[in-house]
């Protein structure tokens, strides 16, 4: 009962309307988005140059990496080209990138100091009104659930925004939403006021219609390509699975403004959502 | 009357027996784990703690020094040495009560959709570099016995393993373990 009525009052907030460029409001928190980007191929860079490109005119913060930072080998050659290089500017200006654990990555990545998981495989982080919360979808055990459920309870943030790898709902024919995951994930987000969910895993970008009045996108296209993967269905607001894409995200108060763009620079989608006004 | 008490108080006594032997057999699983993470710290400290490094190399150096370390401490490891017989069972027995009603789609589909991983490793094998891991369903971890932080239950297939993800080995495996 309580989730319909959140859900009811959500529903006249949970629409997303066409804006064109991020508005650049001072102080606004800007961060990028990136998914299944760890190749270390032609593509990923120039996705690279693209978040370079976009950063000089919005000049994000930070960057959310929702999981297969590394595929394949993990040795410092290895990481240098699929990390280190394709992001050097944008590492080098001091843009932190905040990495999840997919399922192509080493748990031990959890080292690597330029993911700034401070050694964790779950950990959480505050910027501005935003706090972020960073998930193992490969191990969602129960001391993680606990964890999540006591961070979000104790949270003062007016937007909370997870982050993970293995994608609660999608339209991919090749995955298709965890089942599992979401039996035991939603109903601590819908409990606890999340806001909006980005995970990766589908070789695309998606952006759900929202569900139980949580937002969700699927950013998983940064580095790796599912082409024409993703189905028709009701529940895409908006899918791109053509090329690969990254998102860059502002959020100025209640209101969050988004931009998918692809690899050669077209914006494949944008919007603006307002904050849901969750109900306790 | 007097038969039905008799009878019910033989079914309680029961039902209590094996209450016993699943703690019984769940709190020799728990001591056979902490036996390997003390035998795993001894191995530990006597290397350079692992902190957040920006090189890559030493990660995997600490990885590989711990893995080689403990593969000559359990040279004599077998399956079974943690999951014994009857502790299989009752991993078995609780993978089965997860899989219950519409559990059990659920979770068949969860692992379907998570890139499946068929082949064989060794007690003492490292899990493969560029070989995906199958994400485990939280409805089966939420039924098993919880561990320690740095080991992990993993499926390979049917196939439990009981991964060491600091030192990337297989610590033991029982087969079918899913229905």
């Amino acid at each position: 009962m309580r989730f319909a009525k959140y859900v009811l009052i959500c529903a006249t907030a949970l629409t997303a309307a066409d804006t064109g460029p991020l508005p650049l409001i001072p102080k606004s928190v800007r961060f990028a988005v990136i998914g299944d980007n760890g190749t270390g191929g032609k593509e990923q860079y120039d996705i690279g140059m693209q978040m370079e490109k976009l950063r000089e005119t919005t000049a994000f913060d930070f960057v959310l990496m929702n999981g297969d930072d590394i595929y394949g080998g993990k040795s410092d050659s290895e990481l240098k080209k699929k990390f280190d290089l394709p992001y050097a500017t944008l590492l080098t200006a001091g843009v932190k990138f905040y990495a999840t654990l997919g399922n192509h990555d080493n748990p031990n990545e959890r080292f690597y100091k330029p993911f700034n998981m401070n050694e964790k495989r779950y950990y959480n982080f505050k910027n501005g009104n935003v706090e972020f919360f960073a998930l193992d979808s490969t191990y969602m055990d129960g001391p993680q659930i606990d964890w999540l459920t006591t961070s979000l309870q104790g949270s003062t943030a007016a937007w909370k925004i997870c982050f993970f790898h293995h994608p609660l709902y999608s339209d991919g024919k090749f995955h298709g939403p965890d089942l599992d995951l979401r039996t035991r994930l939603e109903p601590v987000f819908m409990k606890n006021g999340v806001n909006l969910v980005f995970t990766g895993h589908e070789h695309f970008y998606e952006r759900l219609k929202p569900q139980n009045g949580i937002y969700y996108f699927i950013e998983g296209s940064s580095g790796e390509l599912r082409e024409h993967n993703l189905k028709q269905s009701p529940s895409v607001g908006k899918g791109f699975d053509t090329d690969r894409t990254f998102m860059v995200v502002e959020i100025a108060g209640d209101d969050l403004y988004f931009e998918a763009v692809s690899r050669t620079g077209d914006v494949v989608d944008s919007g603006k959502f307002a904050r849901q006004t969750a109900v306790h | 009357m007097k038969l039905l008490l008799t009878i019910l108080i033989a079914v309680l006594a029961r039902a209590d027996d094996r209450v016993n032997a699943d703690a019984q057999i769940t709190a020799d699983f728990t001591k056979r784990v902490a036996d390997y993470q003390q035998l795993k710290k001894t191995l530990e400290d006597k290397q350079p703690r692992l902190k957040e490094t920006g090189s890559e190399f030493t990660i995997q150096e600490h990885e590989h020094k711990l893995a080689k370390a403990i593969r000559e401490a359990r040279k004599n490891a077998r399956p079974g040495d943690i999951f014994t017989p009857p502790i299989s069972a009752e991993f078995r027995r609780l993978t089965g009560l997860a899989m219950v009603g519409n559990n059990t789609a659920r979770i068949h589909k969860s692992l379907q959709d998570s890139e499946p991983v068929q082949m064989q490793l060794k007690v003492g094998d490292s899990y493969p570099a560029g070989v995906p891991e199958q994400s485990t369903p939280p409805t089966l971890l939420l039924n098993l016995p919880a561990l320690p932080p740095g080991l992990e239950y993993r499926l390979l297939g049917p196939t439990l393993i009981l991964l060491d993800t600091k030192a990337n080995i297989v610590v033991d495996l029982m087969t079918n373990a899913l229905r």
